[in-house]
This record gives C-alpha cells, structure tokens and sequence, in this order.
C-alpha cells in the first residue's frame, strides 16, 4: 500500500486554450479568459461564461470525427484532452491495454438531450430522435472517450457534482495502489449546457460580473467548460517504461459535508476533513505546503466556509492560496483535472497562478496571491474540489 | 491487499416485493415489457415530512439504504458509493421538460438541487450523518460493480473497514418509450433499488465473501472463458434478457467453456435497467447462503438444482462493450 503514484502525462482543454503549452501561456499572463457566449445558445447572455474557443465542427475537424460525436462537446473536449495527456506519457497501445480509464462526468451528453428533448417529449417518443438521448447518460460520454483511445483494460465513470474528476484521480490512485492496474488515466471533462447554466441560475449563484472568487464583494460562480487527464502510474511501470516523472501523488482524501445538498456547512467541516485526511496520508508538516490551488467558486457560501476549512487547519498561517476559477469558469466535473494540471503546471514551472478579480478580504485579512509570483521552488500543491452534495476531495501532489 | 471482504445485509427494492426476500421462494411473474417497482412501506424509515421532498428514486434508495444499514451492525459506515445510470431521472426530465415548455425562465431550483447523480449517496450521507468517503458511478450496466470494485479495493487493502454500497435506476414512463430507441436490447424493464453493507470482518450474519470484482473494456469472449475455465464455478449468474440482441455474448461465451456450467438468469424476474445486475449479487450471495437454486432462475430449464455450492460467478455485460466479473463465495 505504500507504493508511490506518478503522474507520468498531462493534457488539458480550457477556456484558456488547448494544451498544456497554451494553458501555461494564459496563466503566465494574468488575464482572465472568461468572456461572452458565443457557442452555448441561451437566453442568458448576461451572465459570463469560461468557453472553450472552439465549436464543435472545429473540435470535430481537428480529430476527425463524425456522428454522433460531432453533437457531444463533452466527448470532444475529453478526446482531446485525453489524447494529449496519453502521448505526453507516450503510452503504447499495450501500455494502453493494461491500463485504466476513469472519467468523472455529470451532464454527460446533456447538450445533445437538450437539442432532441422537446421534440421527444412533444411525440411522447414516437421520433427517431429519440435515439439521440442514448447519449446523455455519463457512460456513454467516457465510452466513446475512451474507443477514441484505445482499447483499456478496464473503464469507468465518476459522478460526484463538480469533485467528479477529483474522484476520478483518487479511483485510479486506489487501483494502482492496490495493484489492480500499473497505470490509470484519471480526469474529467464538462460541456457548458443549458442545462447546467439554467440550473445554477434557478440557485441565484451566478455572477453576472467576471467572477471574484476569495473577494468580500463576490457574487457567484461563472460557468466554464472543458476537460482534463493526467496519467498515474506505479514506480515500477514508469521507471520499466523510462518516461519523465511530472510529480508524484502524496496524498489524497474523499470526504463528505453530510449537511445540505447544494450548500456548505459553517465551519466547513467536509472541506476540513477532506484536507486534514490528505495532509495524514501524505504525511507532511503544515509549512511543507507551498501552494493551495483552492476550490473557490466564488459563491458566498463556498469562499467563506473553504476559509474556515483552512483557518482551522493553518490558524494565522494559512499557506499562499489562489482559485484559478478567475481564469477558466467554473468547469464543473472538470475543474479537479484541470486545477491538477494547473498545480503541476505550477509546481515544474516555480510559479503561483494569481486570484483575479480580488480586492477586499471576506475575513481576519486573509489575502490570495494577488501578485506575481515566479522564480520560487515549488515542493508541495495542494488541490481542493467540492461538490454539491458535499462531495468534498483534496489531493496533494509532490514535485519529483 | 490483505484484507478480505464479507457481504453483511442487502436490501431491494423493484418489481417484486419490496424489502422483502419473498422473490427467493415465491416471485411475482410478469407478462409486461415495462412495469415500475412496488414502493415500500417507508413508515419507520422516513419521516414523512422529509419523504414529501423525495423523488421516487430517493425514497426507494433511503429505504434500502436504511434497512440494510439496520440489519447489519453498522450504523455509520466508513464510506457510501452509489452507482446509477441515470441517475436522478424523474427530477432530470421534469427540469427539461420546464425547460422546453417555459423556457430558460421560472425554472424550479428544487428539480436541480436533486437532479445530480450523486444527489443520492450525499442524501443518506446527510440522513445518517456520515463523513466518511462518499462517492457515485455512472457507467450504464455497470454503474453497480463500479461501487463494489471501489469498495472491494478500500476494504482488501484496509483503507477502510466496511461500505454501504448501492446501484439505484428509475424508469420513468418517457424514458421507458425512448428506451425502445436507445436500448432495443432490452426486453423487460424495470426498476431497481439494491444496498448492500460490506465489511471487512466475518461475523455470525455474514452471507457471502466477495473474491473477485472486475471490469474489462471491450475484452474479447476467449480471455474471459480462460477466466472461467480456471475457476471451473458450477453456478454462473448471467445478464440474459431472452433477446438475442443482447443474449448472443453470453451464448457465445457458453460455447467456449471447457466444463458444463449451471448457467442461470435473474433479468426475467426483476427486469432490465442499468442498476439490474445488483440484484444478481443478491441473487449470487442468497444462493451462497441458503445452498439452493430457485428453479425460475434455470437458464436452460434445468429441474432442482442442488449440490454443494462453493462459488458463483456473475458475469454481465453492457452494450457488449464493457464486462464484469464478480466472484462470490461461501463462508466457512
């Protein structure tokens, strides 16, 4: 059980480009990449969105791919993700063959359901439209995904709320740990919907403004999209396989707020759990931690209770903190992967991503790195994701 | 992974009688395509001002949740991983279907807030008030022995000491209709609610062993008759639904055995949907416990079956794309 997990290969798709070169870029330079809609057909224009910069005929183009994957952007964006992530580790096709896939995914298909539903409805299911909602369930998403790929040794789907993909990282880690497979690839991936958009409105915890996450002003969360893996892998494998080491997964927990399904308990008790179990499996001091790549959303709720969460772990010495949700949107099932690769992007790179957008402390003077910071050894990440239900995850990652 | 694994409690609901374990002896029959589970008498298990909030699917999953949490002697267990496929359907379809008559105005917050798949396993979180590791599957057909294999591992490997794992799927009316479209390898639908409480200690109520649990990606039919042909189990529990759409795999899979298998089926009495081969688990670990076969599950119409039942095997597939494998075994 105390074998190391590696991360041997990152790939990501974000409102802040494709690649992990272009998403390296955009962090460097400090500007926000939340804008507009322009693919999402919505009434609700005013609300900001973190868009991939690509419509699905682009997405499709660039892999080559026709029906029915044309219609699902979530299955477009996770292809790409997971291909980069896949040859940056540059898995063989037997490499593949003995390896996991787990996707963490919620709306799955939804965008396509939601073209095709009212037609559905209004026929009480007498149209071969009908046969369009096969793919709205999160399976089908990541089995396509994946034949995309190649063929695995074993697949499946996470689906915890916006911790989706985080738990999609711990699934693997457990597999290699147990030895049920020498390496996993771990992610997630999320289309903006109508669904999605309308149903975080319905909460009133959208921002209309570009969002303000860890801020005293802060007024919600703004939707992204977008998809991100990460290869894990026994030390056997990547020292048998020679492949560069990108760090090293030290520590993880799932944890559950057993309060509300779609808010936060006061002290933040899931968020507390979530990081104080990781911390004990990872074994480290409490100034060991060098960056906390936070959850915050930019919800009231979230922002308060996640400082909570950490005051009662650190006291007055909370570690350097920032949300990146001020660049990408909230993405979702996604945003586990995609803040992991953003930490290790940050930790091969001697970098801390900035909070945007803040400019009052929501508490005691607690202040995200607002600031550049470059230049500085980077040992220790650690990354928050909570979801609805309280389905709170933490990992921590080493540099190698 | 050091540990081994036990089945504590299981508790169903679906078309047979709910929370009950009447199916084993006497099942109800039905000549249907679609028929929804009987609901359980959920007095004593939830209060009703609490139950007033709940969708069907809630309801059904608190209710096996609980009974199963109550017949064993676990009361706050160190994780709850729920597998579904479609996860919270009737509140998903009841927000579309605002959505499209409405518009992207005067939607319902309540329909959303319980629309999410993990909605479930977060909600018994918060009725028994359990911290503890708490995660959701979805993955069509084997949404279930996704739960199982994340739970299988933790307890093996002493991660965790013991889980309430469950596999929940309601079809609504529409969805049943558009299955027709989606999934014309089905045969009868229906719905399941199945918990089941694992621990990682044998005790005096504990049913079965869980030895095995696996998953393959588009494995091919000789790798998994290898599998099966060094076992040699007698009782093979498999997905078959009477439609050869869906049944050729597994004939096929018969054909290559090297040993004459009992071969049974558990579909034509609790129907099909995505968390369906949970049952088969209950079906496999009260086979393993009361050392007899229900003659309705013979595959091939074989008369009583009996002898000393060590292993069962269950082996479902979905779209012939994704297989499982879970081994069960007797205690002692």
């Amino acid at each position: 059980m105390e074998d190391k997990v590696f991360v041997t290969g990152v790939g990501i798709i974000s409102a802040l480009g494709v690649g992990k070169d272009a998403t390296l870029q955009a962090l460097l330079k400090g500007e926000s990449c939340i804008g507009s809609a322009t693919y999402i057909q919505t009434e609700h224009k005013e609300f900001p969105v973190g868009e991939v910069s690509l419509s699905n005929a682009e997405m499709s183009r660039m892999l080559n791919v026709g029906y029915p994957i044309d219609g699902l952007r979530t299955v477009l964006m996770g292809i790409i993700a997971s291909k980069e992530a896949v040859s940056s580790a540059a898995l063989t096709t037997e490499d593949i063959h003995r390896a996991a896939f787990i996707n963490g995914t919620t709306v799955g298909g939804m965008d396509k359901t939601e073209r095709h539903f009212k037609k559905v409805f209004d026929t009480n299911a007498e149209t071969s439209e009908s046969l369009e909602l096969k793919y709205n369930d999160c399976g089908y998403s990541t089995e396509l995904i994946a034949d995309n790929i190649g063929k695995f040794g074993m697949v499946t789907t996470t689906s915890t709320a916006c911790s989706s993909s985080a738990n999609a990282i711990i699934l693997g880690a457990n597999l290699i740990r147990s030895g049920v497979v020498d390496i996993a690839v771990v992610g997630g991936t999320e289309a903006l919907t109508r669904f999605h958009l309308n149903g975080f409105n319905t909460l009133m915890i959208l921002d209309r403004e570009i969002c303000r996450p860890f801020d005293k002003e802060r007024g919600g969360i703004n939707l992204g999209e977008g998809a991100a893996y990460i290869v894990l892998e026994n030390e056997k494998s990547a020292r048998m396989r020679g492949v560069d080491i990108l760090g090293v997964l030290c520590g993880f927990a799932n944890t559950c707020d057993a309060f509300h399904q779609t808010a936060t308990s006061e002290n933040g008790e899931g968020a507390y759990l979530a990081m104080r179990k990781a911390m004990e499996m990872a074994k480290l001091d409490l100034f060991e931690i060098d960056y906390i790549n936070a959850h915050g959303t930019g919800t009231p709720n979230n922002d308060e209770t996640e400082l909570s969460a950490m005051k009662r772990i650190w006291g007055d010495n909370i570690p350097r903190f920032s949300s990146t949700k001020s660049f990408t949107g909230h993405t979702t099932s996604a945003s586990g992967a995609i803040e992991t690769v953003i930490c290790l992007l940050s930790m091969q790179n001697g970098f801390v991503p900035k909070n945007l957008g803040w400019h009052t402390s929501i508490k005691d003077d607690i202040i995200p790195v607002i600031e550049d910071i470059e230049n500085i050894d980077i040992k220790h990440v650690i990354n928050n994701s909570f979801g609805f239900g309280g389905n709170d995850s933490t990992l921590i990652f080493e540099a190698f | 992974m050091a540990n081994r694994c036990f089945v504590d409690s299981l508790a169903q609901v679906s078309c047979q009688k709910p929370l009950s374990e009447e199916w084993f002896d006497s099942p109800y029959i039905y000549d249907v395509e679609y028929v929804r589970a009987l609901d359980p008498d959920i007095k004593g298990l939830i209060a009703s001002s609490e139950a007033r909030r709940m969708s069907k699917i809630l309801k059904r999953a608190v209710s096996t949740a609980l009974t199963a949490l109550n017949s064993s002697y676990i009361s706050h267990p160190d994780a709850i991983i729920t597998g579904t496929g479609m996860g919270c359907m009737e509140n998903s379809e009841k927000f579309l279907t605002d959505l499209s008559i409405f518009g992207e105005n005067c939607l319902k917050p309540t329909l959303f807030m319980q629309s999410t798949h993990n909605t479930i396993s977060s909600l018994i979180a918060i009725i028994i008030k359990c911290h503890g590791y708490n995660s959701t599957y979805s993955h069509k057909g084997v949404s279930f022995e996704s739960a199982l294999l994340d739970a299988w591992i933790q307890i093996k490997s002493g991660s965790i000491g013991n889980a309430l794992v469950g596999a929940h799927d309601e079809v609504t009316p529409l969805m049943n209709l558009v299955m027709k479209h989606t999934h014309p390898e089905y045969s009868f639908v229906s719905e399941t609610s199945m918990s089941t409480v694992l621990t990682n200690t044998a005790g005096s109520n504990s049913i079965c062993e869980v030895t095995e649990v696996k998953l393959f990606h588009r494995p091919e039919l000789e790798e998994l008759a290898h599998l099966l042909n060094e076992r040699t189990d007698s009782i093979l529990l498999l997905g078959v639904n009477g439609n050869i759409l869906n049944d050729k795999p597994y004939h096929d899979l018969l054909k290559g055995l090297s040993y004459v298998p009992c071969a049974l089926q558990y579909k034509n009495v609790f129907g099909e949907n995505f968390s369906v081969s949970s049952l088969a688990f209950y079906v496999g670990a009260k086979i393993l416990e009361k050392q007899s076969v229900p003659v309705f599950l013979s595959l091939f119409g074989d008369k009583k079956v009996s002898g000393n039942f060590e292993n069962v095997t269950i082996l479902n597939h979905s779209d012939n794309k994704i297989w499982s494998m879970i081994r069960l075994k007797k205690i002692g």
